[in-house]
């Protein structure tokens, strides 16, 4: 069979030239080990869009519909320098709420894990950084599972002993985790994180690109410190200057994120800040080019 | 404003934005003549347009064109 990178970028080609342009940009900064990886990922994720009756080219349509979406929020955001949503109820009603628009969108989202560059590195350094923590996690906590990528490679990294729950506000996330992950080790809540509260204390929290979707995030990151055990840790990513349907906060800068970092009484054990284009920190300020952020947390001993 | 002037102040700004000072722009240059004209920077140069010129494209208008030519015919639409 014909690898699915290659069918893909030609489709993505076909359908959309301009947005096939930019995408081909990213291909030089990709590692060695990238074509294996986003290959066999594709082969697994083809054979659960075949049990769901779909094909590959669902999911680039679901993809392609994404980016016109992020595409008109550029639009918006370059003109007005705001987010076009800034409320939870609207995001929920807009998106969250909405079967048909979660469906593409966490299509599209899990296909730009592995065709967009700076998606595709953080998922690495979470790979590459979280076997560091294996003996220390007996319960891990995924918030804002959505596709469910990031909780199917902590399944593999863990011991088979961890405990694995996740949390999601959205029922479609919630049922393509399960269908994406197939495993009956994982204990799902579909739930606003909010509300969550099972008095249980974790020893790693995953919070990938949730902070910005919410209208507090200072008090996002305080209510995981109560979740995290004394010596647990936090995982979590977060976007810069990155228009979407359900994003409402905006963070201008790393350095507003680092902010609400110490505020929330968090230390940084190590960070990434990854521009999702090739371009030198002048012109990606200038053109407000979107950073993804990425750091693990260790609750800080002074507060 | 004639189209010769708004061509070339089009062009000043795509040498901003796409940060590259040899793109000599014409009516029927298309974004598979710039390399550097993809996706994401059309957005930045809709956006650059709009504030150079003080007007607001519709989303369909910024779809629809499919060279320099048309893009300046828009222009030249909404500044007398
Ligand atoms: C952009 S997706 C991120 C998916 C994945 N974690 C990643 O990093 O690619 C955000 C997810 O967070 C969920 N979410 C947003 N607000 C939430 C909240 N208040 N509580 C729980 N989940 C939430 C959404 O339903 C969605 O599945």
């Amino acid at each position: 069979m014909e690898q699915p990178l290659n069918y893909i970028y030609q489709k993505i080609e076909t359908l959309s030239p301009m947005h096939s342009k930019k995408l081909k940009k990213n291909i030089a900064f990709f590692d060695e080990r990238y074509y294996e990886q986003a290959n066999s990922f594709f082969a697994r994720y083809i054979n659960i869009l075949h049990h769901d009756h779909k094909t590959l080219d669902y999911s680039i349509d679901c993809y392609l519909r994404m980016i016109a979406d992020v595409n008109s929020e550029t639009v918006e955001f370059l003109r007005t320098g705001k987010y076009t949503s800034s409320t939870f109820a609207e995001v929920n009603q807009r998106v969250y709420a909405r079967p048909e628009t979660m469906e593409y969108y966490m299509h599209g989202l899990i296909m730009s894990q592995f065709l967009w560059k700076h998606h595709y590195q953080m998922l690495q350094y979470f790979t590459d950084t979280l076997p560091q923590y294996i003996k220390a996690t007996k319960s891990y906590l995924e918030v804002g599972v959505g596709h469910g990528l990031y909780l199917s490679k902590a399944l593999e990294i863990l011991n088979d002993n961890t405990t694995l729950t996740a949390v999601d506000i959205s029922e479609t996330s919630i049922t393509l985790a399960k269908n994406f992950i197939k495993d009956s080790r994982i204990n799902y809540n579909l739930k606003d994180i909010f509300e969550f509260n099972n008095r249980k204390k974790y020893d790693f929290i995953t919070l990938g690109e949730v902070l910005e979707h919410v209208e507090d995030p200072l008090k996002l990151l305080q209510k995981l410190k109560t979740l995290l055990s004394d010596e647990g840790i936090l995982f979590f990513t977060t976007p810069t200057n990155a228009p979407a349907i359900d994003h409402i906060y905006l963070f201008n800068t790393v350095g507003e994120i680092q902010d609400i970092i110490k505020a929330a009484g968090f230390e940084i054990e190590t960070e990434r800040s990854l521009l999702s284009e090739e371009v030198s920190p002048e012109r990606a300020a200038k053109l407000k080019i979107a950073i993804l952020y990425g750091a693990f947390l260790k609750k800080s001993k002074a507060s | 404003m004639d189209k010769s002037e708004i061509l070339k102040t089009v062009n000043d700004i795509f040498i901003d934005v796409l940060d590259d000072d040899t793109i000599v722009l014409t009516y029927e240059t298309t974004a598979n003549d710039v390399e550097e004209w993809d996706s994401l920077n059309h957005i930045q140069l809709v956006v650059a347009i709009e504030k150079q010129f003080r007007i607001r494209f519709t989303s369909q208008e910024i779809q629809s064109w499919n060279n320099v030519g048309e893009l300046v015919n828009s222009i030249s639409n909404r500044v007398h």
